[in-house]
Formats: structure tokens, sequence, C-alpha cells
């Protein structure tokens, strides 16, 4: 009985449900008011994300009659789900093992891709010229950031792997409890590209500038979300930011988790500080730097710099392994 | 309760533009007041949105021209309710210099229930910004 | 990229740029055309800035009555182009600096600068005439008449009346 109340508290409280919801509010309003300032703006308040919400609330939900009524209601549905469930799996050091103990990187991979399908179910069954272009977009975007990020954390796997004498461990309280012992993988300089590589393909996958591309606010009026308002519009905006949520929780996880030792809440408040870095760098930075690509320039992006690193640093965590 | 929720809601007003054929003399401003450091709207939680079904407040721009009265109905009729409407320049208001025109059968509030008139040739950012206050305090009491 | 990032870090440490406007004070630039201000009692209704209206902004209009002239600028179809300004003859027409122009649409009808130039009679014939602003007279006849006086006349009394005065 305490297990299933146990479960349900993760679910539903910590860190899945509420924690994740106001943590990805506040990731993207920080991110928000630190990209205005980037540009000498003073910004919105750090809380305008919940703001929005509120107002997006009360506003009139919109279906447009040539839609595909079901898909297009259940479609925000399935995408925030995804991403609730993918929280729930990445352990925090020191404050939550994590509620799978084997495989669960494999189970994350999966999940991690329900947004884009969300959005690709969305965007498709509103019948809209814009939306189509936009989830052919997403649909390219999303094959050519998974290739590199696959490979990233197989790379990650085999590396702890060799620590438990298995040929790759694909449990992440395993990865954890392995950094833990030998130190942070960030500071192996085989493991430096791959970082990069994982660096390159967080603002892709959550779609921000220089990848906005299924969403381009000024070419294809914001793709797949295009018709959506109100409630849905709601649920595409939360998961935006939990996705944010889990990419910096997954980075964190894979390179430098922490040892875990000491008082939770401290444990807790040096993980949430890692991923507001993270963020920070991966997406806020890079997203006040630089301009959008076109898709065919993002495709060269991905299948050269970031594959390349990730296949660099899997050669040589290979190399160091088995000796060539 | 309720009264609280809108005192929330009315500090992230959403932007749309409508260019009815405008001069781009209006949305240059208006670029100008969202993008530029000196004039950031998005001090008020304001933000530029791509699609009229996030929009809460409407900034349009140009003189309704014949052309796109159905395009404009069409694209107003999309925005979720509640919402504002703010003429900004001269042109939507009353035509401006384009008034007498063939291609301009009547201004913009003859289709369209105008709020807030920004008049200017084109207005500056800080009149802008006025108007979208005055829309704002107009919304909460639509909401 | 790497120039621009440049930037952004310089950005960040220079702190914002914003003009605190509406919650604090702005800048005004030299030379700003805002709202259009009227002195009717220099206009001579000479109907030049009608004439050069853009906009079709400037209206003067008999009273019903026939006791003067309406003068009214809509501000709502105003350019704000300033060539009424530039073209009135004795500076009766006027920009302000004042650029607050938002208003609801309930005022949009009455967002107006208006003014009333009351006709006068002429002390000579007791037609009534449109009251000459004695700069315009004092710029036409230099010194050579008594412009007080001659003020008070209608354009078809002034000439016989400016002989007999010089005598």
């Amino acid at each position: 009985m305490e297990e299933v109340f146990r479960l349900i508290f993760h679910a539903l409280i910590f860190p899945g449900g509420l924690f994740a919801m106001i943590f990805g509010l506040f990731l993207m309003g920080l991110d928000r008011k630190l990209y205005a300032r980037l540009q000498r703006r003073v910004g919105p308040p750090l809380h305008q994300p919940f703001i929005d919400v509120v107002k997006l609330m009360q506003k009139e939900v919109l279906i447009p009659r040539t839609a595909n009524q079901r898909a297009f209601q259940l479609a925000p549905l399935i995408g925030f789900a995804g991403i609730m469930m993918a929280v729930v799996l990445i352990p925090i050091a020191g404050v939550y093992p994590g509620l799978a103990q084997s495989a669960d990187l494999l189970v994350l991979l999966y999940l991690l891709i329900t947004p884009a399908l969300a959005l690709i179910i969305g965007g498709s069954s509103s019948s809209s010229p814009f939306s189509a272009v936009g989830i052919s977009r997403e649909m390219m975007l999303t094959l050519f950031y998974e290739i590199p990020l696959l490979i990233v954390l197989l790379t990650v796997a085999i590396k702890a792997g060799h620590f438990y004498t298995e040929a790759a461990t694909f449990s992440l309280s395993k990865i954890t409890g392995f950094q833990q012992q030998t130190g942070p993988l960030l500071l192996d300089i085989t493991m430096l590209p791959a970082f990069l590589a994982f660096l390159c393909c967080i603002p892709g996958s959550i779609g921000t500038v220089p990848f906005d591309i299924p969403e381009a606010e000024t070419e294809i009026v914001e793709g797949p979300i295009l018709e959506y308002s109100g409630s849905g519009l709601i649920l595409f905006k939360i998961m935006g930011g939990i996705k944010m949520m889990v990419l910096a929780a997954l980075g964190v996880t894979l390179f430098f988790p922490g040892s875990g030792d000491g008082f939770w809440l401290i444990s807790l408040a040096w993980f949430l500080v890692k991923c507001v870095v993270l963020v920070t760098v991966s997406v806020t930075i890079v997203r006040a730097s630089t301009g959008r690509m076109r898709i065919d320039q993002a495709a060269k992006f991905y299948l050269k710099v970031p594959t390349g690193l990730a296949v660099v640093s899997l050669l040589a965590t290979l190399y160091a392994i088995n000796g060539m | 309760m309720k009264n609280a929720l809108k005192k929330i809601a009315i500090q992230s007003p959403w932007l749309y533009r409508i260019n009815t054929g405008s001069c781009n003399g209006c949305d240059v401003e208006l670029a100008t007041t969202a993008l530029i450091p000196r004039f950031d709207v998005e001090r008020f939680g304001c933000k530029y949105c791509g699609s009229p079904k996030h929009a809460d407040i409407v900034l349009v721009t140009g003189p309704l021209t014949d052309k796109m009265r159905d395009k404009v109905l069409h694209v107003y009729h999309e925005i979720p309710e509640p919402k504002v409407v703010v003429a900004v320049g001269i042109c939507p208001i009353s035509g401006g210099v384009f008034r007498d025109s063939y291609a301009i059968k009547e201004p913009l509030d003859a289709y369209i229930p105008v709020d807030v008139n920004v008049p200017g040739c084109p207005p500056r950012p800080q009149a802008i910004i006025d108007g979208i206050v005055k829309a704002v305090e107009i919304w909460k009491s639509k909401l | 990229m790497g120039s621009y990032l440049k930037t952004v870090i310089q950005n960040l440490l220079k702190g914002p740029s914003t003009d605190p406007y509406p919650f604090g004070k702005t800048f005004e630039p030299k030379g700003l055309r805002g709202k259009i201000r009227f002195n009717s009692q220099a206009c001579v209704a000479c109907r030049t800035c009608e004439h050069v209206c853009a906009g079709n902004a400037i209206r003067i209009k008999e009273a019903e009555d026939k006791s003067g002239l309406h003068f009214v600028v809509w501000h709502n179809t105003c350019a704000f182009c300033g060539l009424c300004e530039h073209y009135c003859p004795t500076k009766a027409i006027r920009m302000t600096a004042d650029y607050h122009t938002a208003h609801s649409q309930a005022e949009k009808y009455n967002y107006v600068e208006q003014g009333f130039i009351k006709y006068v009679p002429c002390s000579c014939c007791g037609k009534p005439m449109i009251p000459v602003a004695a700069e315009l007279l004092a710029l036409a006849y230099k010194e050579t008449a008594n412009v007080e006086f001659l003020a008070q006349l209608c354009e078809r009394c002034r000439p016989g009346n400016r002989l007999r005065k010089e005598e």
C-alpha cells in the first residue's frame, strides 16, 4: 500500500506532475527574462509563463470545423502524458532514485519523442496548410537530432556498462552510481565531444532558435500549434517547459549528476542550479546569438557537427575499452 | 476569485498584427515598439504571436482596402474571445490620406468593432504603448 | 555566431537600455510634429491650410447663423505632415510636441482641434467681415498706414480709407 502511495506521490507531486510543471514554467520564464537581458531589454517578469497559463485558461477554445476533432483534442494530452512520464524516469542524485532500475534510458528515448509526435498528430489533424508545412519540418528535424542523441546515449551506456562489466547499461540509476564512484563524465576528455553533441541536440529538441524551423512564427505562423487556442495551447506551452527541464535533467544525469550525499534539500538545489545553467548555455545564449536556419542547413549541421562529435566520442570510448 | 484571475490575466496580453493594406510605416513602428530595447513592450507581458488563435489584442494597420476586407474579417473571426481591437495609424481609423480612394469603401470600424484608436502617420512608439495600455483596460472589462 | 556571442554578453553586462515609459519620463526629439494647436485670433481664414492638407483633415465652414467661421482639424485623419503650419501666413496653426494620441473609440469623432472665427462688422460699411490680424496688415502695408484703424475695415473699404488717412 505504501508503495502505491509512493508511486502516486512521485507521479503527481515530485518529481513528476506539480514539481515538473512549476520548474518547467520557471525555466521558460528564466529563458525569456535572460533572453531580454541579452538584448538589453527589461523583459517580462520571471513568473510570466504562469500568468500566460492563467490567461489562456480564460480564453475561448476554438476548434476548426474541418479538423479531425478527436485527434485534434487528444494530441496535446498524448504529448503531455508522454513527457510527464519521462520526468518520473530521471533520477535526481541524493533525492530521488528514479522509477525503474533497468533500461529506463531506452524508455526515456522513446518518451522524448512524444511531444514531437503530439505536434505531428495535432498539426496534421488541424487541417491547416501552415501546420502541414510545420509537421513535415518537425518530422525531418526529429530525424536529424535523434541520430546524434542516440549515439550520445549509447556512448554513455557503453562507458558505464564497462564499469559494471556489462556490454552497455541503459539504467540511469546505474549511470549515476557509476559517476558517483569515478567522477563526473564531463571531466572525462573522451566524453567531452559527446557532451557538446548533447548540447547541440537540446535546442533542436525543444524547438528554439536556431532550430525553431517547425514553429517559425514569421514564415509559417507557429506551424503545428497554429490552430490551438485556450487549454490545448496551455498543454503545448507547459509541454515545452517540461521538455526543457527533462533534457536539462537528462544532461545533468548523464554527465555531472553530483555526489548525492548530504542533506537532500542541498542536493535538490544543486541539481536545479545545474539544470538552469545547462538551459542557459544551450538554449538562451544560443537563441540570443543566432538566427533561424533553413531546414536543409539544420540537416547539414546535425549530420555534420553533433553526429561527428558523438561518433568521435563513441570511437574513443570503444578504443579505451577494447584497446582496438 | 474571478476578479483575482482577471487581474493576473491582464498581465499577459498577446498581440497580433493585421496589415490591411498598410504602407508598412506603422508596421515598422510596431516592430520597433516590440523589438528594439528602448521600447520593450514585453515588460507588460506582451508577446507578438504569429497565429490569430493565440491573440488577445489585435493591432490593425493600414486602410481597409476593398480586396483585403473579406480576408481581414476572416482572420478577425478566428481570434478567440475576449479580444480588443486597436487601430494603429490614421489609415484604419478614417482612411487617412487615402480616404476618398476607389479602393477604400469604408473605414475599419464599419466592419469590426474598434476599441482604441491611435492616430499618427505613423504614431510614435510611446503612443502605441499608450494605446496598448488603454486596450488592456478595456480587455479587463471584457474578460 | 562568435561576434554575436560577444555582443550578447556585452549586452548582459551593460544592462537594459529600456525607456521607463509609461511608468517614467521619456524623451522628445527636436522638431517632433504632434497635435495641432489653432489660434483663432491670428487666423484670417485664407484657407491655404485647407487646400494643402494631405489628409483632408482641415475644414473651414461658415456657421449656420452666419456669425463666423468654424475651423476644425480632425486628428484622426491628420498625417502630421506640417504643411498647414508651413503655409500658414499668420502662424495661426502651430504643431505642438504632444504625441499622446491614443484615445477610445467613443472619442473618435471628437478628437479634434477647433476654433471659431467670429465676424466683426466693418467700421465703415457695417458688413460682417473676418477680423484681420494686425501682424498681417503690418506685413502688407509696412509703416505706410495706421494699422489699428485699417484692421477694423473690410477689404472693400480698406484701399480708399487707406488713402484718405494718409492725406
